[in-house]
């Protein structure tokens, strides 16, 4: 069982495929390592243990019948709380939603589904998504698998842990501002932040609606290519309006060579005071990597990145106002007791009903879109917004991706950043791509020489031109040396470190 | 409190008119597939994306989006090629999400106008020399539309225990979301409209542009249309603006006309006492015939509006406008103007029946089944039918042919509706049954009138002296000699050259 475990997500459809193991059996090993290692790891809020059986045997089912298998056939998947699916709850870790049930299936979730992928529950997160650690969920604190006194990264947390700590091979997480990627990188996983656009938003509860973005966490880059396979493969959405047709096989890109293909590097970034000798060592190794299979390096700049976070901490508070307006505990939600009047009622229900990190960014909001305030900040961060995407659309005349980090420094122990400020300022290497609207991947490509913790590489790429991340994602995991250690799992692997803790 | 020309002599009347209109010809909601219909038992036609429901998502309906851009285009209104849905935030239960999805500074529709052709009493109030009149009173008045945006509708709230239904005072509250997320375009006059009339004129042609449309039943009653009024006074040869009020709970033409009529009395009184007019929303109560203070404002309310992330910014095309430019029918206008040209009606029938899709309808359809008949048609459709329930084309044809030859009088048409209303009798059919044709055999009546003649001696007399109103007399009692079966006209016709001839 514990076999079963390790196994790719391509691994495991290929093998259910071909009636190697059952799905039941990999349902199992997956329960099983859950049972096993969310004592230490808690990156679950909920196991759908009934789902995940019920969708496995149906898979099994389906293949005795000779049908044909989904790209996900029997594949265990974790799903952050803030997607909606039937039968679970969706919590988005606040005691606002404690209690409520999902009341139909998002469409992302839908179509791993609909591949025949097994869900075997909901992951832990930043409360509504704000947040970089998961320390702000409200039912529990998720551990970095690789060292459980460090954080996991977030607001995607549980699902970068889940795939670490090899409960399952592949999530969903959703990236903000990097929420997916930073995670990933903490965690030591791939983890892809698609193009805006490229995957429904339907069923995916907001928190900064032009910024949000869902997608895959997995062990490789070939399983996050599959995921986002399966979560495009149907076409566009036409329950989200600012859903596109994306039209690209991202499985068969994956393998094309990337020679000749140029890849940008920003000096000014990779000079940035906050960043740690790790993580420039760690990019150095990947740049290595990529040129040894015939990458061209090249220099780019982006002239206004350095107003990115100003701009997303106006736009991201702005519009988690607006969408998290709906939560007064009128229909649903968490709904304070005994007041006299409707207006008590809505603001001790909020009061009550959010942490502090949440309120603070919808009081943020309030303000920034006030009368008289909007003109100083909304609109200039949209001015500026406009400004840092034409910096990459520019950026990538000369090149087809940029490399950079994709957090400043390795995951960090709890408490050590506390600072909301401080906090902010750690995205500035994810923040940018969201406010473009691009793609963006993070790739594990070592261990810190003195952390002993993963260090990753980001590459952003054009928008639609996520096949192109992937194939330059896969070639650079193919190029590290020791990265097939990631492809195994935290815990499972501890030993194979040589022992260093 | 004085009467309203007097004060109109003193003071400008400065008006705009907001008007919702549901569009309640669609199928289905704003941003969801949820069934319009408002009868439906409570919530029974919601969603997650109505009910505001975390994860969901709009997505326009896009033939409200072609109600609109007619809209606009009947109302000669610019069409955006590009534009913005905006969210405008309060927190209140009859908005799920507690932000309504609108429009921005750019409407689907900006800068339009319809002209108000303003006559007989109406006219009046408008003091002569603030326009140029017409020698018969009448007048020409632009009125300009600023925009026309589309934005959805809240749920319907009922306030239970409490006085007047407030909630305030309530025990509980009901909410329905039925009518959560019903298309809704909002209309904006300019403050150019001078008179009550004007306001009610104004709101009078747009209903009958939208019916035309076919885009909305326009029910004030029921609150399909309904309409906010500001106004403001200022004496004459001011040019600042006054302090404006906004009036609410205008239910009808009427309701709209007098609240204004009153608030314009109201105001006059307010300044010619020295006072000051607060801004405020006040409530039109029709059982007291006036308004009575809703809320203070203050100061203005903080919508924090912004574009709407959930929904890319609207491009139309020019393929798309084409196509609802083709489907705009011909407005009333110049369905009124045809109709005098080509038929040679009234000018008042003529915009009667223009005015009215379903009047129009009928009388187009009668026409052609009469078409010797077109002013008799006309007529039946003005004066007669309105009373019906529902009376056919071909029924309106029929009566009207008979009404033509002088088959039956005008007085025994309106017999024959009633006894057809909602039936599918042929008028010839309820005329020969009940033997109400006339007679227009000559020598038949010439006998009859020889009758009368001769035993009228003193009306006879009385005409030779010059009394020529006595024929009406000698007609009556020719018809009732003839027991109603002659018609007058003949009677009258045949009188005359009787009593000529000596």
């Amino acid at each position: 069982m514990e076999e079963l475990t390790r196994l790719s997500a391509a691994e495991i459809a290929r093998g259910v495929k071909a009636g190697s193991f059952s799905a039941r059996e990999v349902a199992e090993a997956s329960l099983a390592a859950i049972d096993v290692r969310e004592g230490q790891i808690q990156a679950f809020l909920e196991v759908s243990a009934d789902l995940a059986l019920a969708a496995a045997d149906a898979t099994d089912a389906a293949r005795a019948k000779g049908e044909e298998l989904g790209l996900l056939a029997g594949v265990p998947v974790g799903i952050k709380d803030n997607m909606h699916l039937l039968g679970t709850h969706t919590t988005c870790a606040s005691r606002m939603l404690e209690n409520y049930e999902s009341v139909f299936t998002a469409t992302c979730v839908q179509r791993l589904l609909d591949q025949g992928a097994t869900p075997v529950g909901k992951t832990n997160m930043d409360e509504f998504a704000f947040g970089s650690t998961t320390e702000s969920s409200a039912f529990t604190t998720t551990k970095n698998p690789w060292d459980t006194t460090r954080v996991p990264g977030g607001s995607s947390g549980g699902s970068a842990a889940a795939v670490a700590a090899g409960e399952v091979p592949l999530t969903l997480g959703s990236d903000t501002g990097g929420s997916i990627r930073q995670p990933a990188a903490f965690c030591g996983v791939v983890g892809m932040k698609p193009t805006y656009g490229s995957v429904s938003r339907y069923g995916v509860v907001a928190f900064g609606s032009s910024l949000d973005q869902v997608g895959p966490l997995a062990r490789s880059v070939e399983d996050v290519a599959l995921c986002m396979r399966a979560l495009t493969c149907a076409g566009r959405d036409p329950l989200d309006s600012t859903s596109q047709e994306v039209g690209v096989d991202f499985t068969a890109e994956v393998k094309r060579p990337v020679e000749g293909m140029k890849v940008g590097v920003i000096d000014a970034l990779m000079e940035h005071e906050g960043l740690t000798d790790e993580v420039i060592e760690g990019l150095a190794h990947a740049r290595e990597a990529l040129e040894d299979q015939g990458v061209q390096f090249v220099t780019v700049d982006l002239p206004n990145i350095a107003s990115a976070i100003a701009a997303y901490y106006v736009i991201g508070p702005s519009e988690a106002f607006s969408n998290l307006a709906r939560f007064d505990g009128v229909r649903f939600g968490y709904q304070e007791p005994n007041c006299a009047t409707l207006a008590e009622q809505t603001a001790l229900s909020r009061a009550h009903g959010f942490g502090a990190e949440a309120k603070r960014r919808q009081m943020l909001g309030a303000y920034l879109l006030a009368a008289g305030v909007y003109d100083k900040y909304y609109y200039p961060a949209q001015q500026v917004r406009t400004l840092i995407t034409a910096d990459y659309r520019h950026a990538y005349e000369f090149c087809d991706a940029i490399m950079l980090p994709a957090a400043p420094s390795v995951s960090w122990r709890f408490g050590e950043v506390s600072d909301p400020t401080q906090m902010y300022a750690s995205d500035l290497f994810t923040i940018s791509n969201n406010i473009a609207g691009n793609g963006g991947i993070s790739v594990p490509v070592g261990f810190g020489s003195a952390s002993k913790m993963p260090v990753a590489a980001q590459l952003q790429g054009p928008a639609f031109a996520d096949s192109s991340l992937l194939r330059l994602a896969a070639a650079l995991e193919r190029g590290i040396e020791g990265a097939g250690l990631f492809k195994s799992n935290a815990i499972a692997t501890d030993n194979s470190r040589g022992g260093e803790r | 409190m004085r009467k309203l020309e007097e004060v109109l002599r003193d003071f400008e009347a400065v008006i705009g008119l907001e008007v919702h209109t549901e569009l309640t010809t669609l199928d289905t909601k704003m941003f969801c597939d949820c069934r319009l219909s408002h009868d439906d038992p409570p919530n029974t036609n919601v969603c997650p994306v109505c009910l505001g429901m975390p994860g969901a998502l709009p997505v326009p309906n896009e033939r409200a989006i072609e109600s609109i851009v007619m809209a606009g285009l009947a109302t000669n209104c610019e069409i955006q090629k590009r534009s913005y849905f905006y969210r405008k935030h309060y927190f209140y239960p009859d908005m799920s999400k507690n932000y309504q999805t609108t429009q921005g500074p750019v409407a689907f529709c900006m800068y339009g106008h319809l002209d108000l052709d303003v006559e007989g009493q109406g006219a009046k109030e408008r003091p002569d020399d603030t326009v140029e009149k017409r020698a018969d009173g009448s007048y020409v008045t632009p009125i300009r539309i600023l925009r026309i945006h589309m934005e959805e509708d809240a749920a319907k709230m009922v306030h239970v225990g409490g006085a007047e239904g407030r909630i305030t005072s309530a025990s509980e509250s009901l909410i329905d979301y039925n009518r959560c997320g019903t298309p809704l375009i909002e209309l904006v006059t300019e403050p150019d409209l001078r008179t009550p009339e004007e306001a009610r004129l104004f709101m009078e042609k747009l209903r009958q542009t939208f019916l035309t449309l076919g885009i909305s039943d326009c029910s004030l009653e029921s609150g399909s249309m309904r309409c906010d009024g500001n106004i403001s006074l200022r004496r004459r040869g001011e040019t600042a603006f006054g302090t404006k009020t906004e009036m609410k709970n205008i239910n009808s033409f009427k309701s709209l006309h007098d609240a204004l009529e009153y608030e314009i009395c109201r105001q006059a009184d307010v300044l010619d006492e020295g006072g000051i007019v607060y801004q405020e929303t006040r409530h039109w109560e029709p059982s007291k015939r006036r308004t009575v203070v809703m809320r203070v404002k203050e100061t203005a309310d903080d919508y924090r509006m912004y574009p709407d992330p959930d929904l890319a910014p609207f491009d139309l095309t020019d393929d798309f406008i084409d196509r609802c430019r083709e489907r705009v029918p011909e407005l009333p206008d110049a369905k009124c103007d045809r109709y005098m040209a080509d038929y040679g009606l009234k000018k008042k029938d003529a915009a009667q029946i223009a005015g009215d899709p379903v009047m129009a309808r009928l009388f187009e359809d009668a026409r052609a089944l009469a078409p010797d008949a077109v002013a008799t048609v006309a007529n039946v459709i003005v004066n007669l039918v309105p009373a019906c329930k529902l009376i056919v084309a071909a029924q309106v044809a029929s009566l009207s042919k008979l009404l033509a030859a002088d088959a039956i009088t005008f007085a025994q048409a309106r017999e024959v509706l009633e006894a057809i209303d909602g039936t599918e009798f042929d008028p010839v059919k309820i005329v020969d049954e009940r033997h109400m044709r006339q007679s227009t055999d000559t020598d038949a009546l010439a006998q009859t009138v020889e009758e009368v003649l001769a035993r009228c001696e003193d009306q006879v007399r009385q005409y030779r002296e010059g009394n020529r109103k006595v024929v009406g007399f000698l007609v009556g009692q020719c018809m009732k000699a003839s027991k109603g079966s002659g018609n007058p006209k003949i009677f009258n016709k045949l009188l005359t050259e009787f009593l000529e001839r000596g």
